[in-house]
């Protein structure tokens, strides 16, 4: 198998060969609900972290009897899975104050999935220096608790060497970006999101060693040339990367993002100068935004407008999970700063689940067509 | 030139036949289970009606809902486009346009070659459909040809608070069984999609001329309440219907010219 291969097959189920491998040594994993949470510190402690999605849901019957009609289908899919008995191989579980329907996901999956161990962040939603500080007493807060919890020590030494090895992933899936920069860019956009998407579900040493592989192999490849527009994706969570398919099956190429289940995971690297959890806590909060930080919507324009240069954009796809108030209310203003820079924008409203890609294939023709000939 | 334009919706299908810039003939064809099939009926009919055979037919484009599987067509466009094109053809002033289909709705803006420019359609969600119509006269025991007319007799609204079709059918029920007008139930029902659909055409925003595509375009009761809503008289052709399929026609012409 191709370590592409290797790496969609992993983005594909929940538990996958490397979750199997981990248990089989006895070892532990603790899944995570949101890109704000360092998975440094997991990783420090002998952890392996996976990240929850809801990949593979096809309906909610027992989610939704404890979840309101105001709750997206995104954490209802989630709770679901776990419902299922599909989480059963995490050891622990971490939240934090994401937004509301992840919440209240936590308070759901605490009291009914019994995951062994949880914990909840409270992360600030601002950014400033006094912001930095609290996320540094939270995640010591956090540290301490994995330490008593799961009788280990996290020492200095043990969170750089983190550090570094989440910096070399970060390293390298930057580069993998760089091959859709390329007018002929040498992976399509599922391809590219079945990468990422594996770098939340695989034990990190691992994963740097398949990306590297994955870096030499599609090296060789011919660029993708007869392509249509080139197009970014940014919204609400997508972590499934058939959904990127359905949008590149209308005949056009996704070459770059603002998810969190895309660059904005990895984008910025985590500066090793000074106290070790606050250089943690700082990067984690300045990195590219999510609209649940109250303060900087400016940012997310900046981010937008950057990545349409760097990639060279013809057109923008802003999707939000229905009942995603963040996402929601950011999409109007992002809007507005796209129209005055003549970036063409579709906006979708959506589900989690990819049951309505008839209404979606209809949505990206017709802006295709728009942004397109004739 | 002769070339032709199949539009499969999800409650009609309709073909155009063109020759050069004139239209040659149509058909509205209701449909059946087999997209394909529909597709083939509303052509042969449309066929028949302009006395030619397919052969004749240089070029075909498919559109709407069931584009993709129109087995004779050369290319298909969305119906988005498509009814851009088809309302520009017979009004060249429009820039907005409304298209009130079976099962969706859509808010389109273009320029003044009927390219669209944006456009917003409503989810999963039958309110504003002829679909919601079809439910609500078969509910009222009046053919759905006569809501609209109906509803013009009211004296005022009844109160329809829901805009989902499945909530505002059991409404239009218990209202009939208090003893309220039918003529009251179907304003308050034009009333409701009017609402939805003005959500919808202010998503992209409104500029004149203003044009209703669509089946729902028959209904004088809602074009009455859309208009009052909107502000602008909305310029309506004969046949709202066939908008779409005139558009993917137009389409047809251009591509084959290109070759």
């Amino acid at each position: 198998m191709t370590s592409l291969e290797e790496l969609s097959e992993i983005s594909k189920t929940i538990a996958n060969p490397a979750v199997d491998k981990w248990k089989a040594q006895g070892k532990p994993i603790v899944g995570f609900f949101c890109s704000y949470i360092p998975e440094e510190i997991l990783h420090a402690a002998g952890i392996f972290p996976y990240r929850i999605k809801a990949k593979g849901c096809t309906n909610t019957p027992a989610a939704d009897a404890f979840l309101a009609p105001v709750n997206c289908s995104f954490v209802r899919s989630c709770l679901e899975l776990a419902l299922e008995g599909s989480y059963g191989f995490l050891d622990g579980v971490v939240s934090m104050n994401s937004c509301e329907h992840i919440r209240r996901l936590y308070d759901i999956w605490k009291r009914k999935v019994k995951t062994p161990y949880s914990h909840f962040l409270c992360v600030p939603h601002k950014t400033d220096e006094e912001a930095v500080n609290w996320y540094r007493d939270e995640l010591a807060i956090f540290k301490a608790g994995l330490e008593k919890a799961f009788g280990v020590s996290i020492t200095e030494e043990s969170i750089r060497n983190s550090i570094a090895v989440h910096n070399e992933t970060r390293d390298l899936l930057r580069k993998v970006y760089e091959l859709r920069q390329r007018e002929t860019p040498l992976l399509t956009g599922k391809e590219a999101h079945e990468i990422v998407v594996a770098a939340m579900a695989t034990p990190k040493e691992d994963y740097n060693r398949l990306l590297k592989g994955l870096l030499e192999e599609v090296g060789k490849r011919e660029g993708i040339s007869a392509h249509g527009p080139r197009l970014m994706v940014m919204g609400s969570v997508i972590d499934d990367p058939d959904y990127i398919g359905i949008i590149e099956d209308m005949g056009c190429l996704v070459v770059t993002d603002a998810l969190c289940f895309g660059s904005r995971y990895f984008w910025e690297p985590v500066k090793t100068n000074g106290d070790l959890m606050e250089c943690l806590a700082r990067s984690y909060l300045k990195r590219p935004v999510c609209p649940r930080m109250s303060e900087d919507i400016g940012q997310i324009v900046t981010y937008t407008k950057e990545m349409v240069e760097k990639f060279n954009i013809d057109g923008v796809i802003m999707e939000r999970i229905r009942c995603c108030d963040l996402w929601g209310g950011t999409t109007l203003i992002l809007q507005k700063r796209l129209d005055e820079r003549n970036i063409p924008l579709l906006v979708v409203d959506r589900e989690y689940m990819t049951s309505g890609a008839g209404q979606m294939s209809t949505r990206v023709g017709a802006f295709l067509e728009m942004i397109g000939r004739g | 030139m002769i070339v032709a334009g199949v539009d499969v919706g999800s409650l009609s299908g309709e073909t155009v036949i063109l020759r050069d810039d004139e239209i040659l003939s149509y058909s509205i064809v209701r449909t059946g289970a087999d997209s394909a099939l529909t597709a083939k009926k509303a052509t042969d009919e449309a066929l028949k009606n302009a006395n030619i055979s397919f052969e004749d037919i240089e070029y075909t484009i498919a559109t709407g809902y069931g584009r993709v599987i129109v087995p004779f067509a050369n290319e298909n466009i969305t119906e988005i486009s498509c009814h851009a094109k088809g309302a520009n053809y017979l009004f060249p002033t429009v820039r907005t346009i409304l298209d009130m289909g079976g099962q969706d709705c859509k808010a389109i803006r273009c320029n003044e070659t009927g390219k669209v420019t944006n456009f917003a359609m409503n989810d999963k969600c039958a309110a504003g459909t002829g679909r919601f119509c079809e439910v609500m006269a078969d509910v009222l025991g009046i053919p759905l040809e006569d809501i609209g007319k109906t509803s013009l007799e009211a004296k005022k609204d009844a109160m329809i608070s829901s805009a989902c079709a499945v909530f505002a059918k059991s409404e239009a029920v218990s209202l009939l069984r208090s003893g309220v007008p039918k003529s009251e139930i179907l304003s308050g029902v034009h009333e409701a999609i009017a609402s939805r659909v003005f959500a919808l055409l202010q998503r992209v925003g409104i500029e004149g001329d203003f044009v209703i595509s669509g089946g729902i375009g028959k209904n004088i009761g809602v074009i009455k309440k859309v208009t009052e809503k909107v502000g602008l008289k909305p310029l309506m052709s004969e046949e709202p219907q066939i908008v779409g399929a005139l558009g993917a026609a137009l389409f047809a012409k251009e591509r084959y010219k290109k070759g």
